[in-house]
């Protein structure tokens, strides 16, 4: 197998969606399957994938002459100039090779083959050999005007179709020579009936009856015919009974011959207007004795011949019927032979009219319907009983009965395991198979114990080498067995029924697969709307029903931007669907209910594109009233909350700074006075305000930067001087617990840009902790500045506090930057604060485009260390005016 | 001896820092809101005018703006109390026409080092 994988990019443009291709591969399936004869099938083919969603534009189908290798052509697409029949002589032409070793080929650049038959579109080729029973027939030849444009799928697409066309031109094949055989036949037939028709019967009988007449020395007699599907005698031939009594119809029964044909016996009536069975119709005759005797083939009646004598002297006598049944079985084959001779001519007239109607079926899509119309054409013209027709269910590995006749049950329904009964069989060896006395086989199915079935054929349905399906024929007939003849006239509906299971395959595969899309957008929650490119309706789901109160059928075909807008947003949604027929878009906006109310809505723009054509859009809309509610109410607490703690803050704070201001200033005063017992208690009362007052800070501060309505203030400054302000501010904090502040400034440390007060609040939470939790130990700031570039790409300064107090346990740390979680709630009673710095300083260190990191053992101190950049890259103006 | 006048509607505030002040040698006249600062500045004499921002009637924002707009008042140094130590206070009220500002709670030492500054570059 020369089949190249090739994966270049697809060149063939104008490529359908998958859902416009599978529609197309359909049509393609049943174009061909509805074909009425070979030349059909080829025009099928090529029309069928000269289809804008399939992309082949060049191609033809090409039948090998089996005398001298020429392949010639019989349907093309895209050959201008080329004639009918072009023969391509043996030896030339890529499309050769298919034939020659029966599998596909790929040429992606025929201008580098030598064999190559130049043409306008010498770019790549296919070529698939065309196989029918197994056998290479000829070629179809696709051809692309650029190289390398055929992949995988072209590939499978096109197998696909060379198969499904071999199949058909098999059964054409077959059909066709049936359909010969049977118009020969019916001539014949025709013929004959000139040369022996009714016309010779009656004259046989009546020859026949003169003979018996003459030799018996009778007056007369009659001859009748039995009508089996009337159950009636018909006279066909009358000698001298004193009427012409031809076309008479005698009921079984009735007069003489009435009862003979009713007793199956001869009879001798010496006075038939004496005798009490006689008929009415033959009242009036010259007739005194009759004899009458049935004419029989084995037990079966054909007829019935009587003679009388009109002389009342003459009698009947067993000498006479001894003579009268000598004639007998002369009239009753000639008899019987009429009767098989209409019998198969009508036969041969009901094949011929089967034949002509079974191309009715092709375009049939609902497969039990078509199969029911296939098993009862069967059934017919292969004389037999019954039948039914399974399909493959591949899922479950079984057969399942879809139509069923004349089998003594309706089996529909029933499902069959491969092995299992005659179907299963053959489902299993892929064989048909011939069962002369089926209740005697070894392999019947326990379903079938109680059908009135004498001998079974059945068959494998298949595609390709795919099992499809089953279809069986039924004699109950002991009579009658199966033959090579019949297993001839079955594969005259295998592939029929093939290819429709096939194509009902196809068909619900592509209907699954809209009707998924359809369920989706008819269970979704969000309001679906489709419109054309004038911005009418074409479709809604029932969401869109449902938020704006307009029902599908008053939806559809009114334009949607007058159906939910009100004056206020109407050109603000038109301009959403305008810009929504050329990309996505997506919004907040106002729309209108049917009944006037205003519903808030997100909505969601998208194009739809079918094949690189805008053919409209598609507009979602999702409810959004109770989210804009839900968030209007939530600033509103915000705002409530923010407003509250603004005030409180303020109010608190002034009777505060009373308590601090006093405090600070009689203790001034009484220093002065020279009370300086008070002054100790006083500077409690100092301090415990002042706390309060941080604390208030804090809460007022970590509000605000939870409400984002923390300002960042960015200014140039020099870190030194604010490292001597912030080192002289804590100086009171250092020495309280007896501890020594070592400030390590490494290197020019500069000036930085970023908000002053921030960072001295950090490092101000960051010293007055180390300070609480050491004593008589060392606090450490040491400070430089990262040349290097670092996150946000500039320089980045480095403050970093030690101290070597309590330190923390690994577990501690994890929870130290939260609020209100000192390491434990004990060492809130024992070393005070708030809990609330580091958290302040962690949020402000982000803010500032930086972070903070500790690391800390039990007993070994605590180092707390903030990378700050070095030019925080804010507007110097920011936000200033909120609060 | 410096003339100072403290623009505060806090009757404790006031109280507080006017005594702290007179103890540390100035000398200390009152307005009590927006309005009765500005008239009491354009009456003239004061080396410093303290101003409180939050005030009734007119607030310290504004009744900068009318110092400075007044020719009497135009160079008369003014300091600016807020309460809320926010970063974007100190450039609001620079922004005002303030010559300093300093936040309450008052730390007494600051603030006389502020006004001593103001003082010396008048002088």
């Amino acid at each position: 197998m020369t089949r190249a994988r090739h994966t270049a990019e697809r060149l063939i443009p104008g490529r359908g969606s998958l859902a416009r291709r599978q529609a197309a591969l359909l049509r393609l399936s049943t174009g061909i399957a509805a074909a009425q004869d070979e030349a059909a099938v080829y025009r099928a083919v090529v029309s069928g994938l000269h289809d804008e969603a399939l992309g082949y534009n060049f191609l033809g189908v090409f039948l090998l002459d089996e005398e001298n290798g020429d392949r010639v052509l019989q349907a093309s697409v895209g050959w201008p100039g080329v004639p009918d029949r072009w023969r391509v002589p043996h030896g030339s032409g890529v499309s050769e090779r298919a034939i020659d070793d029966g599998t596909l080929h790929y040429t992606p650049d025929v201008t580098r083959d030598a064999q190559y038959l130049p043409s306008l579109n010498s770019g790549s080729e296919i070529d698939i050999p065309l196989q029918v029973e197994g056998r290479t027939v000829g070629v179809l030849v696709v051809e692309s005007s650029e190289p390398h444009a055929f992949g995988d799928d072209d590939f499978e697409i096109l197998t696909a179709a060379a198969m499904q066309a071999g199949i058909a031109v098999g059964r054409a094949r077959l059909l066709d020579a049936e359909r010969r055989r049977a118009d020969e036949h019916k001539a014949l037939l025709d013929t004959m009936r000139d040369l022996v028709g009714e016309l010779e019967l009656s004259r046989a009988l009546h020859a026949v009856l003169e003979r018996a007449v003459s030799l018996l020395g009778v007056t007369g007699g009659e001859v009748a015919i039995y009508d089996e599907d009337r159950r009636e005698l018909v006279v066909v031939a009358s000698e001298q009974i004193g009427k012409d009594s031809t076309g008479t119809r005698i009921r079984l029964g009735e007069g003489a011959m009435g009862a003979v044909a009713e007793t199956l016996e001869p009879l001798i009536i010496p006075s038939y207007h004496e005798w009490l069975g006689q008929s009415a119709q033959y009242a009036d005759v010259m007739v005194h004795s009759v004899m009458a005797a049935p004419l029989t083939i084995g037990r079966r009646l054909v007829g019935v011949i009587a003679t009388v004598h009109a002389d009342p002297q003459r009698v009947f006598g067993r000498e006479d019927l001894r003579l009268l049944e000598s004639f007998t079985p002369q009239a009753a084959i000639a008899i019987e032979n009429a009767r098989l001779f209409t019998a198969e001519r009508q036969r041969a007239e009901e094949q011929k009219a089967l034949l002509d109607t079974m191309r009715d079926l092709a375009g049939e899509l609902e497969l039990s319907r078509v199969l029911q119309a296939v098993l009862e054409r069967a059934v017919t013209l292969l004389g037999v009983t019954g039948g039914e027709v399974a399909i493959f269910d591949e899922e479950r590995g079984e057969l399942e009965v879809v139509a069923s006749e004349h089998i003594g049950k309706d089996s529909t329904g029933t499902r069959l395991k491969p092995g299992e009964g005659a179907m299963g069989a053959v489902a299993q060896s892929l064989e048909p198979l011939i069962i002369p006395s089926y209740h005697e086989w070894l392999g019947q199915s326990v379903q079938y114990a109680d059908v009135m079935v004498h001998s079974v054929m059945a068959a494998p349905l298949m595609i390709g080498r795919r099992l499809v399906g089953a279809i069986a024929t039924v004699h109950s007939d002991p009579a009658r067995i199966f033959g090579p003849e019949d297993l001839r006239l079955l594969n005259l509906f295998a592939p029929q029924a093939a290819i429709a299971i096939e194509n009902a395959r196809l068909y619900s595969a592509a209907q699954r697969q809209r009707e998924y899309f359809e369920t989706l957008v008819s269970n979704s929650p969000v309001a679906i709307v489709t419109l054309d490119r004038d911005h009418n309706i074409v479709s809604c789901n029932p969401a869109f029903e449902k938020l704006f109160g307009y029902p599908r059928s008053e939806a559809i075909g009114r334009p949607l931007d007058s159906l939910i807008t009100t004056e206020a947003t109407r050109s603000e949604a038109e301009s959403y669907t305008r810009q929504a027929l050329d990309h996505l878009i997506h919004g907040i906006g106002r729309r209108c209910r049917k009944d006037g109310t205003l519903v808030d809505v997100e909505v969601l723009g998208v194009p739809v594109i079918v094949d690189g054509e805008r053919v409209g859009l598609m507009g979602l809309y999702h409810d959004i009233t109770e989210l804009l509610t839900a968030r209007r109410e939530a600033e509103a607490a915000n705002s409530a909350k923010s407003q509250f703690l603004a005030s409180m803050s303020h109010e608190l704070r002034t009777p505060l700074n009373a308590i601090i201001g006093y405090s600070e200033m009689v203790q001034e005063e009484v220093v002065e006075m020279g009370e300086e017992g008070l002054a100790a208690d006083l500077q409690k009362i100092h301090t415990a305000g002042r706390h309060l007052l941080s604390l208030i800070n804090n809460i007022l501060d970590l509000s605000k930067i939870e409400a984002g309505k923390m300002d960042l203030f960015a200014e140039w400054f020099d870190v030194v001087e604010m490292l001597d302000q912030v080192t002289t501010t804590v100086r009171p904090l250092v020495d309280r617990n007896g501890n020594a502040l070592v400030v390590e400034r490494n290197g020019d440390l500069g000036r930085m840009r970023s908000d002053l007060t921030k960072i001295r609040q950090m490092l101000l939470n960051l010293l007055s902790n180390a300070c609480k939790f050491t004593e008589q130990g060392t606090i450490t700031l040491r400070v430089e500045r990262e040349r290097e570039a670092g996150r946000a790409g500039g320089e980045t300064v480095v403050f970093a506090v030690s101290d070597t107090g309590i330190g923390m346990t690994p577990g501690q740390m994890d929870r130290l930057f939260e609020a209100f979680a000192q390491a434990e709630a004990s060492t809130t009673s024992k070393y005070g604060g708030t809990g609330l710095g580091l958290a302040i300083t962690k949020q402000f260190s982000h803010m500032l485009g930086g972070d903070v990191q500790v690391e800390s053992a039990p007993g070994s101190g605590s180092t707390f260390t903030v990378r700050l950049p070095a030019n925080l890259d804010v507007p110097p103006h920011e936000a200033v005016d909120s609060d | 001896m410096p003339k100072i006048l403290l623009v505060e509607d806090n009757e404790m505030n006031r109280d507080m820092l006017s005594r702290r002040l007179t103890r540390k040698g100035y000398e200390v006249a009152i307005a009590v809101d927006g309005r009765d600062g500005v008239e009491k500045a354009r009456a003239g004499g004061y080396d410093l005018v303290l101003m409180d921002m939050s005030l009734p009637e007119i607030d310290g924002w504004e009744a900068t703006r009318l110092l400075r707009e007044a020719s009497e008042t135009q160079t008369v140094p003014i300091i600016a109390l807020t309460a809320h130590a926010m970063s974007g206070d100190r450039e609001r009220a620079l922004d005002a026409g303030c010559d300093d500002y300093d936040t309450k709670p008052i730390e007494l030492e600051r603030l006389l080092a502020k006004i001593q500054a103001q003082l010396n570059r008048n002088a």
